[in-house]
């Protein structure tokens, strides 16, 4: 019997013994490529453990305030809501983390999607328009990976990554498409993409079903992080960090209270200048009038007489550059002095070359910081210079960046979506990219820091909020919300 | 001695199987119901690959008679309920497109109409498929989250706009920004009962569309913002929709933000922190009547077993054991928890269809067949 007892106890402690000899096995296999934090390496080691069925114990994003809302800023702020959404990050709970690495590729595939050829787009209401801004976010993306291809590619396997690329035409619907057969079909490990904010839409929603990560460079919409998508990270600041410091600059800094907003009738311009319309009411100097027009219109007399006739101190455009351009020069020709404001599109080469002259002192919010001294930013534009042969603007090096992320997360966490979310999704430290220091809040949507950039002497300066000594936080004493505008403490 | 060597035994092979180990040990289940609670599925039954699906992540089922239909990520299947057989179609054998995300049956004529991720819209009849998409005929977009049956129309849901065709006429109508009030066109789910069409619309609420005169009514978030719902009970709780169910005159609606109950008068909104759900990420939504609908989410389904009390049965599966939890509330206070050996397949519930007394749950990982003997409405 003594036999039996040893024989059973040997089973079991050879099987136990075995089990961590496994164990350890998979957690060699699963060491990261490259070199990572001791936060990354936690995070690692938690989605290495878990099976299909579990879900790793994971520290959560948790902000205050989504989107770094400064309290006057929050819509009803005077009724406490039943519910705030995206201030806790979301979790993805499915099974994905247990799909092992498939062993016979050649190349580790990622997609990009954007827009890179013309066609008719239903959400411009003609042709399209965005292929300047979607060829550079191509040049960023693939400058990225040819980099990493030259270091070694896919470090864990020696193999090189290859860029999957599709068009994104404009036509709603198109890019749904398109993912889906990237997914599916080209079996990419992440997504680059897109510009236009209903592409965006569409695109993430796939993503999400298909379970891949969709990173996102162009697209400045507040609403595209607004859904409560696991799989979805974007590393450019929105329209809605650009819109806060506009209005507190035309409000608290400027002082003004009459102000009209010029926008293009398509989604970047009627969700570009939500928050500068909102943010105008909720300090107290509603808009005085807000006029859109239609893309490729070249007369715009028709609005700006009205803004002519609505007396107003300055004028906000959100729109393209070249619509951007050719309305200021018509405001001056009306003889219209008014200070004009722009969206970050406006600051571009085409919009200066139009514009002319005209352009001097114009202002246009900005994501990120161009001009300051970074040795990464510098050897990114040379870099882009000698491959390309141009100059890598904000599409460009936000893509960079983007794709960058991407790589990182591939390398360190290996084959499998529902991973390199999770160490993209989990990252603590902000992202030191060659557009600056990328933070994301617990809706993982960049919340850096965003500028105002004025033409001045022929180039674009660019001023932080400190540089401008730009008022924020509250704008009025408790118990004086009606206060009027012109009196209020600043604190 | 020998006792030590049969508790060791027992032990190791407890420890080898937990699985059965747990089955052994399942005592309360028999024990779920009570006076004044609602019925608890306690009996489950599992459909993975190893039985034969063709995948396990299951975007859609349809139960039609003896058997149910399966849309899972790579293939559609078929599960004989008599028989526990399945058979499974892929493109090599017909079937247009791999992903298939949303399935109904055309009760008139016993034709299966198949939603496809990417690949437009199928009908299986007859052992044939046939194929419509964007390029051949008046479907809006080919990726089609969700199909309806409306008298002889079928409707489906795409990413850009919805589409209805007339099996009779084969005239197809397209509903987009231009002709329906939608504030985006991103259609998620359709559901069609009592002569109306509801759409779930990501972006956009819900779209009620009265058969008889053909107009739209739309269901948004009275408060207008993304990042908040100010008031719950005012409307929709959000306009990220992603499933409608329309039963006895009780509109279901499921979002990614938390789940809405409306009888043409009253809103009610529900959230995780003060109800059975188990998450506010709803998937989809299924109303068996105006008391009772399944919520699948992404960390269990929640069911709102009678409206009246805020009773709730909250079912999810242990990762780890596998054995299966009911959680019966009023709200959020637990008033009975079932264990069971098992219950959904997987915590993230992506599907839900009822079998007469009988419930399927497709989830990430297979389909869960829920058997309801005994099964009772609301609460006893």
């Amino acid at each position: 019997m003594r036999r039996h007892v040893t024989i059973l106890c040997s089973i079991l402690l050879l099987g136990a013994f075995s089990c961590s000899s496994v164990k350890k096995q998979m957690a060699a296999s699963a060491e990261p490529s490259v070199e990572i934090d001791s936060e990354t390496r936690e995070v690692l080691e938690r989605i290495n453990a878990v099976s299909a069925y579990e879900v790793p114990d994971l520290d959560l994003r948790e902000d205050a305030d989504y989107a770094k809302t400064a309290h006057q800023f929050e819509p009803f702020r005077h009724v406490e809501p039943y519910r705030e959404h995206f201030l806790v990050q979301m979790e993805y709970t499915g099974p994905g983390r247990a799909i092992p690495e498939p062993e016979n590729i050649e190349t580790v595939k990622l997609g990009f999607i954007g827009p890179i050829m013309s066609t008719v787009s239903v959400a411009t209401g003609g042709k399209s328009h965005e292929e300047p801004l979607g060829i550079k976010m191509l040049q960023g993306a693939r400058l990225a990976v040819e980099q990493a291809n030259a270091k070694g590619g896919y470090l864990k396997r020696n193999i090189p990554f290859e860029l999957v690329v599709t068009n994104d035409n404009g036509l709603w619907g198109a890019s749904g498409n398109e993912i889906v057969n990237m997914a599916y079909k080209d079996k990419v490990w992440a997504i680059l993409g897109t510009i236009d904010g209903a592409n965006s839409h569409i695109a993430i929603r796939v993503a999400l079903k298909a379970e891949v990560v969709m990173m996102n460079s162009g697209d400045t919409d507040p609403t595209f992080i607004e859904t409560n998508i696991p799989w979805v990270v974007r590393c450019i600041s929105d329209d809605r960090q650009q819109g806060y410091l506009l209005v507190d600059y035309l409000y608290r800094k400027l002082k003004y209270t009459r102000v009209a907003i010029m926008r293009s009738s398509n989604r970047y311009g009627r969700f570009g200048v939500r928050e500068v319309r909102d943010g105008s009411r909720r300090l107290g100097c509603p808009v005085v009038l807000e006029m859109a027009y239609d893309l490729g219109l070249e007369d715009f007399s028709l609005q700006l007489e009205r803004i002519r006739e609505a007396d107003v101190e300055a004028v906000v455009h959100w729109g393209d550059a070249s619509e951007g351009a050719r309305i200021l020069k018509q405001i001056r020709a009306m003889g219209m002095e008014q200070p004009y404001f722009a969206c970050d599109r406006c600051l571009s080469d085409e919009f200066v070359e139009i514009a002319g002259d005209s352009a001097e002192g114009v202002i246009c919010t900005y994501p990120w910081n161009p001009t300051r001294r970074s040795s990464r930013l510098e050897e990114f534009r040379k870099a882009f210079r000698q491959r390309f042969g141009e100059e890598a603007e904000t599409f460009a090096s936000h893509a960079y960046d983007g794709m960058n992320m991407v790589i990182w997360a591939i390398q360190v966490a290996g084959l499998n979506r529902a991973k390199i979310r999770d160490v993209l999704a989990h990252r603590t430290r902000s992202w030191e990219g060659v557009t600056g220091d990328i933070v994301l809040s617990a809706a993982l949507d960049d919340v850096g820091d965003v500028y105002l950039a004025k033409r001045e002497d022929g180039r674009w300066n660019f001023y932080s909020r400190e540089d401008l000594k730009i008022p924020s936080g509250p704008i009025r004493a408790e118990g004086q919300a009606t206060q009027p505008l012109a009196t209020a403490q600043y604190r | 001695m020998k006792y030590f060597v049969c508790v060791l035994a027992i032990l190791s092979v407890s420890w080898l199987a937990p699985g059965s180990f747990c089955e052994a040990m399942n005592l309360e289940a028999a024990d779920a119901t009570g006076p004044e609670l609602p019925f608890v599925y306690t009996n489950w039954k599992h459909f993975t690959v190893k039985d034969g699906l063709p995948n396990d992540h299951v975007f859609a089922l349809k139960n039609d008679g003896t058997r149910v239909w399966v849309g899972t990520e790579d293939g559609l299947a078929c599960i004989d309920k008599l028989t526990g057989k399945i058979r499974s179609w892929n493109e090599k054998d017909g079937l247009p497109w791999r992903v298939v995300s949303a399935l109904e049956v055309n009760p008139k004529t016993g034709e299966l109409w198949i939603g496809l991720f990417g690949g437009g819209l199928a009908r299986f009849s007859g052992g044939r498929f046939d194929h419509w998409n964007q390029l051949n005929s008046g479907l809006v977009n080919d990726v089609v989250y969700g199909v309806a049956v409306e008298n002889d129309n079928i409707w489906a849901a795409t990413t850009a706009g919805a589409s209805r065709y007339n099996t009779i006429s084969g005239e197809w109508t397209i509903y987009t920004e231009k002709n329906a009030p939608m504030e985006e066109i991103w259609n998620y789910g359709v559901c069609y009962n009592d002569g109306k069409v509801h759409l779930g619309v990501w972006g956009s609420g819900v779209l009620e569309f009265d058969v008889a005169t053909e107009r739209w009514k739309d269901y948004l978030d009275p408060d207008g913002e993304m990042e908040i719902d100010l008031y719950r009970d005012d409307g929709i709780v959000h306009v990220i929709t992603t499933g409608t169910s329309y039963v006895e005159g009780i509109l279901w609606v499921s979002t990614y933000f938390g789940m809405s109950r409306y009888d043409g008068r009253n809103w009610r909104g529900y959230y995780a922190h003060e109800t059975g759900l188990p998450s506010d990420f709803g998937n989809a939504v299924k109303g068996r009547n105006g008391n009772e609908a399944w919520f699948a989410t992404d960390k269990g389904v929640g069911v709102v077993a009678d409206f009246e009390t805020d009773t709730w049965v909250t079912y999810t599966m242990d990762p780890n054991t596998h054995g299966g939890k009911a959680v019966v509330s009023r709200g959020k206070d637990v008033i009975k928890t079932v264990d069971m050996p098992k219950c959904i397949p997987h915590n993230y519930a992506l599907w839900v269809d009822f079998d007469g007394n009988d419930v399927w749950v497709g989830t990430s990982k297979g389909v869960g067949w829920a058997k309801g003997s005994g099964y009772y409405e609301r609460l006893r």
